[in-house]
């Protein structure tokens, strides 16, 4: 396009051919390199797996992802994905299960990439689509690079559709001790009532292998704290629960977590350690922020090496 | 070699017995008698038997043949074993996978790089050449492909800590260990090499670099990006060290004081920040006091660039508290 120069006219016949040939939608379009980033994901991660469960064949579970990269881009189902999933799926340890709304970095970091807790994205079908977009063109063969349907053009969509049916085998392969990190400094309330976890998740989880289900409610330092356990829709999601059988419990502001949320903020008056840590230094040195030692610098450095102006 | 001799001379030796039953034979044919029938049959059947006979001797041929090859082929291996863990399963996969996840998704500004180039750069490196003379040079195209800028202030160095610095700029995005860096990310935690004279990876083994040979490819790769991350640096740079080893926190031979520190620009680098973590609940053996931070500061005033350091960098220590909420030094007021 460069190679064309921008003059009026060139714009307005790329503007046509553009508007022509591919149907605009909402979402992200397709990655390119989807295959490779996809494969090698999926070598990557079978390392983390045990033994037994590590006889996976990437390339096959490749084709059967790929089945949906040859349908209307508005007519994926859940169930597309069958195959996909059997191929990939590999067991969940107990109490590792981690479900979460509207904290996807946190939550990321927290689950140090299964080593803590195992989130969907830590699990082999879900590590391999996380961040990625995917969809064939509206009226041909061939992937759709410039964008791809969310639930607000279309609800059967490839990526919805491939979340929905993750979500389901993730909960359904969970057990033990059931975690939930909710962000309590969402303005719409910290328990999404349609979501995933709400229409995907809950549904799907097998009363008799879980013995618990216990919620954080994590609020942004410094942000307003606009619910807590027992309020709002965390209070809906309590009752919810309770009502399907299983032994409920919630904690504001678990502290492993809010402790891994302070790093970013650790001179706010909220991350503020009880242990003051005491630097002991040399006489040269000074106790100050970086930022503020660039400014000291000029004056500083006669004083150490001699005049070099 | 001897084997297949053995084997090769022995059907000879068998074929030279083989003719002399057909000799034997003839006598027994060459009797006229009334059972003349008889004899036939008996000679028909001695011709089976020589036949079965010769056809398990070309079968034995095969399978003496077929078994000195393999054997030949698994002393070549041994010859050709090291002391490391061989080529990681998959690599090509993994590294180019990588490259695009890093270069698409993880800082789109570095779209334009070119991944399969990227990947014949790291792998023209070692292959085909001799395993232990693998140098800094051999990764020059690979550099060059791979080479990134990166935003001054936030050159994140370590010795002895890369668990918890990863945690940290896991959390904090916007520092860079070189394990964040395209050439660093693409490579952690994969081992690697080839054999002279093959296009193939080693997925037995890999030289060791204290065992075997120390100019071998992984760690003329690391030597390589080091060296590359150093000489990038501008602004404050950073150093997380560990005062709980049991050791100096900064030692002078460790890829951080051998590589790192030489190659920092002092026209560039005004000053380097350390922070020298210790365990939680843990035992100090170092610290910002201690003689080895005064030597790291000698090192550094030398070559006019300032040390400041600070124990126990709060934001770090924020991140050991994680794994220990309950320690009382992990308490928030």
């Amino acid at each position: 396009m460069a190679a064309l120069g921008p003059t009026p006219f060139w714009s307005l016949l790329l503007l046509l051919a553009g508007g022509g040939c591919a149907a605009r939608w909402a979402g992200e379009g397709t990655n390119r390199h989807l295959r490779t980033i996809f494969l090698g994901r999926c070598q990557e991660y079978l390392e983390l797996l045990s033994l037994e469960q590590r006889d996976k064949n990437c390339t096959a579970i490749w084709e059967a992802f790929s089945v949906v990269l040859d349908k209307d881009p508005c007519s994926v189902l859940p169930s597309d994905y069958d195959l996909f999933i059997n191929l990939s799926r590999h067991s969940i340890p107990r109490d590792k299960s981690l479900f979460w709304e509207n904290n996807h970095l946190l939550v990321t970091s927290y689950s140090e990439n299964a080593r803590r807790l195992m989130p969907l994205c830590d699990v082999l079908y879900g590590r391999v689509g996380d961040f990625l977009s995917w969809c064939r063109q509206k009226n041909a063969s061939g992937l759709d690079y410039e964008s791809c349907p969310t639930a607000a053009d279309c609800e059967n969509n490839p990526v919805d559709s491939y979340w929905k049916r993750a979500s389901i085998q993730y909960s359904r392969d969970s057990s033990g001790v059931i975690y939930v990190m909710l962000n309590g400094s969402d303005p719409n309330g910290a328990y999404p009532v349609k979501g995933f976890f709400a229409d995907y998740e809950i549904p799907f989880l097998q009363k008799d292998k879980i013995t618990r289900i216990e919620v954080w409610v994590m609020h942004d330092i410094g942000r307003p704290n606009v619910e807590s356990c027992g309020e709002g829709t965390v209070k809906i999601l309590e009752n919810r629960l309770k009502d399907m059988g299983f032994q409920f419990s919630c904690i504001n502001d678990y502290l492993p977590v809010k402790l891994l949320a302070c790093v970013d903020h650790s001179s706010h008056p909220d991350c503020a350690l009880n242990s003051a840590a005491t630097s002991t230094q040399r006489a040269i040195s000074f106790r100050f922020k970086a930022q503020g030692a660039i400014l000291v610098i000029p004056f500083l450095l006669p004083l150490v090496s001699g005049v070099h102006l | 070699m001897e084997g297949l001799d053995l084997s090769a001379s022995e059907p000879r030796t068998e074929e030279e017995k083989g003719p002399p039953l057909l000799g034997s034979g003839d006598p027994a044919g060459a009797r006229a008698s009334p059972s003349e029938s008889s004899s036939g049959q008996r000679r028909r059947r001695r011709r089976l038997i020589l036949l079965i006979s010769l056809a398990l001797l070309v079968l034995v041929v095969i399978v003496t043949l077929v078994a000195g090859i393999l054997w030949r082929r698994s002393q070549r291996q041994q010859l050709l074993h090291w002391q490391g863990s061989g080529t990681t399963d998959s690599i090509s996969e993994i590294i180019l996978g990588r490259c695009f996840t890093y270069t698409r998704l993880k800082r789109p500004e570095l779209r334009d790089k070119n991944c399969p180039e990227i990947w014949n750069a790291f792998k023209t490196a070692f292959l085909f050449k001799d395993q232990c003379n693998i140098t800094e040079a051999d990764y020059q195209p690979l550099e060059k492909l791979a080479n990134q800028t990166l935003p001054c202030n936030k050159f994140l160095y370590w010795s002895k800590t890369y668990t918890l610095v990863h945690q940290y700029t896991m959390v904090e995005q916007d520092m860079f260990t070189l394990e964040d860096t395209l050439l660093g990310y693409m490579a952690d935690g994969l081992d690697w090499c080839g054999d002279p004279g093959s296009s193939a990876m080693n997925h037995q083994s890999c030289p060791h670099w204290k065992k075997d040979c120390s100019n071998n490819p992984k760690s003329a790769f690391w030597k390589m990006a080091s060296k590359w991350f150093a000489e990038a640096a501008c602004g404050v740079v950073h150093v997380m060290l560990n005062g709980s080893t049991g050791k100096a926190a900064f030692q002078h031979t460790s890829t951080f004081g051998s590589v790192e520190i030489p190659n920092l620009h002092p026209d560039r680098v005004p000053l380097l920040e350390a922070w020298v973590m210790h365990d939680i609940g843990g035992n100090s053996s170092d610290s910002c006091s201690g003689a080895s931070i005064h030597e790291l500061r000698s090192l550094l005033n030398k070559r006019n660039i300032i040390l400041m350091c600070e124990d126990d960098y709060k934001p770090a220590k924020l991140v050991q508290c994680v794994s220990h909420s309950e320690h009382s030094s992990c308490a928030l007021t």
